[in-house]
């Protein structure tokens, strides 16, 4: 930057700061100027001007760790990226309106100066979005990670036995992962038969089939077994009108009847507790 | 590299410890053919767990393998095939879908016992 630029808007300091405090009132968000108090986004306003008319003396390093500072402040407080944006155009506007008021420049220098403002303000511009995105992006990877736990867990209900619940819809990146947590926890669990519930499941087309049957196979290659349970009415018309074929699989119409053929598979079988009374009578 | 075939009882115990390349594959099939037919053996249980890679055509041979020793009048079960190995094979396709299979060696002599008497 021109040492006469900065020079300049030192000297017109207290009119920019001024003039940018009334503009910026004027384009600010008006959901934003609602929800916060005046004087809060008073205060603000002002830390953010003289934040910029500061940045122009720091160091490029200084400048942009006080920048991403104050950024991180403001995107813990919620406010939205389009204050930023909004204040920065509002100040090039209020910079540029100050210079050609002056008449000791030259349309010329205006020209220059112009673009070198441009550049100034645009890097600003750029590296509080790219802090914001930075934010956005760190949320959503932490509610993926979220999703992700709670998107498949194999449950061992039985010694050999095994049930996996599914809710929600299963999309191509889940199935894999549902493939990966189930075939894992056969490993740690030493299941034989591993019950997959698809009561949760809302739809299940050619593409969901496809997975659950990938699913099935591979539960068979790593030496377990796999029933399919949870099987709704609408889930069994959908899956004979498509015409998918499910009939290499065990298949149940509840958890219920998946746990007593798990069970029957591994040679087991749940029974009633007789009464010690009519034990006795019955000898 | 050859791959030892153990004998017990009636049965032969393979635990392949080398990741399989083709030649390994081949004589491996031939080793155990000869060794059914020269101890009558009715049951064989391969061991995969310390295998991490199966490709298409090894996958091919250990299905041949199977099909021959049933031939033969043994009874093959693989076990112990690791997740990660299941997952590419169900990739390229290769469901083995006459190979029993079980999760160890323990459950794999359970399972020829089971077949065997069935």
């Amino acid at each position: 930057m021109q040492p006469s630029i900065v020079e300049m808007i030192y000297t017109q300091k207290q009119d920019i700061i001024s003039d940018w405090l009334s503009e910026i009132n004027n384009v600010m968000p008006s959901g934003l100027a609602k929800k916060i108090p005046n004087e809060a986004s008073d205060e603000t306003n002002k830390k953010f001007v003289e934040l910029i008319i500061e940045s122009l003396e720091l160091t490029e390093e200084a400048a942009t760790e006080k920048l991403n500072e104050f950024a991180q402040h403001l995107i813990y407080l919620g406010w939205p990226l389009s204050y930023f944006t909004q204040g920065m155009q509002a100040f090039r506007r209020v910079l540029l309106e100050t210079m050609s008021s002056m008449e000791s420049i030259s349309s010329k220098k205006v020209f220059e100066t112009f673009y070198e403002i441009e550049t100034w303000v645009d890097s600003i511009i750029n590296q509080i979005a790219d802090e914001y995105s930075g934010s956005w992006e760190s949320t959503i990877h932490l509610q993926r990670m979220a999703l992700k736990e709670l998107s498949a867990p194999l449950i061992p209900v039985f010694e050999k036995v095994s049930v996996m619940p599914l809710v929600g819809t299963i999309d191509t990146e889940r199935a894999k992962l549902i493939m990966e947590n189930v075939l894992d926890g056969i490993i740690e669990h030493r299941s034989q038969v591993v019950l997959i519930d698809i009561t949760g499941v809302p739809v299940v087309d050619t593409m969901v089939a496809h997975h659950l049957i990938q699913t099935a196979e591979a539960i068979r290659l790593v030496g377990a077994e796999c029933i399919l349970v949870g099987i709704r009415p609408e889930i069994a018309q959908t899956i004979v009108n498509l015409g998918i074929d499910l009939s290499k699989f065990r298949t149940k119409s509840s958890l219920r009847r998946g746990v007593e053929t798990g069970l029957e598979l591994t040679q087991r079988k749940i029974i009633k507790i007789e009464n010690d009374d009519e034990r006795i009578d019955s000898r | 590299m050859r791959i030892p075939i153990l004998k017990l009882h009636k049965y032969l115990l393979i635990s392949v410890q080398v990741e399989l390349d083709d030649q390994t594959a081949l004589q491996f099939q031939e080793d155990l053919l000869n060794k059914i037919h020269q101890e009558g053996s009715i049951g064989v249980v391969i061991d995969l767990t310390s295998v991490e890679m199966i490709d298409s055509y090894i996958a091919k041979v250990l299905g041949d393998v199977v099909e021959m020793s049933n031939l033969m009048g043994a009874k093959v079960v693989l076990t112990g095939i690791q997740p990660a190995v299941a997952i590419t094979l169900i990739d390229m396709g290769i469901m083995l879908n006459e190979v029993p299979t079980a999760l160890d060696l323990e459950q794999g002599l359970e399972k020829l016992q089971q077949e065997l008497e069935g």
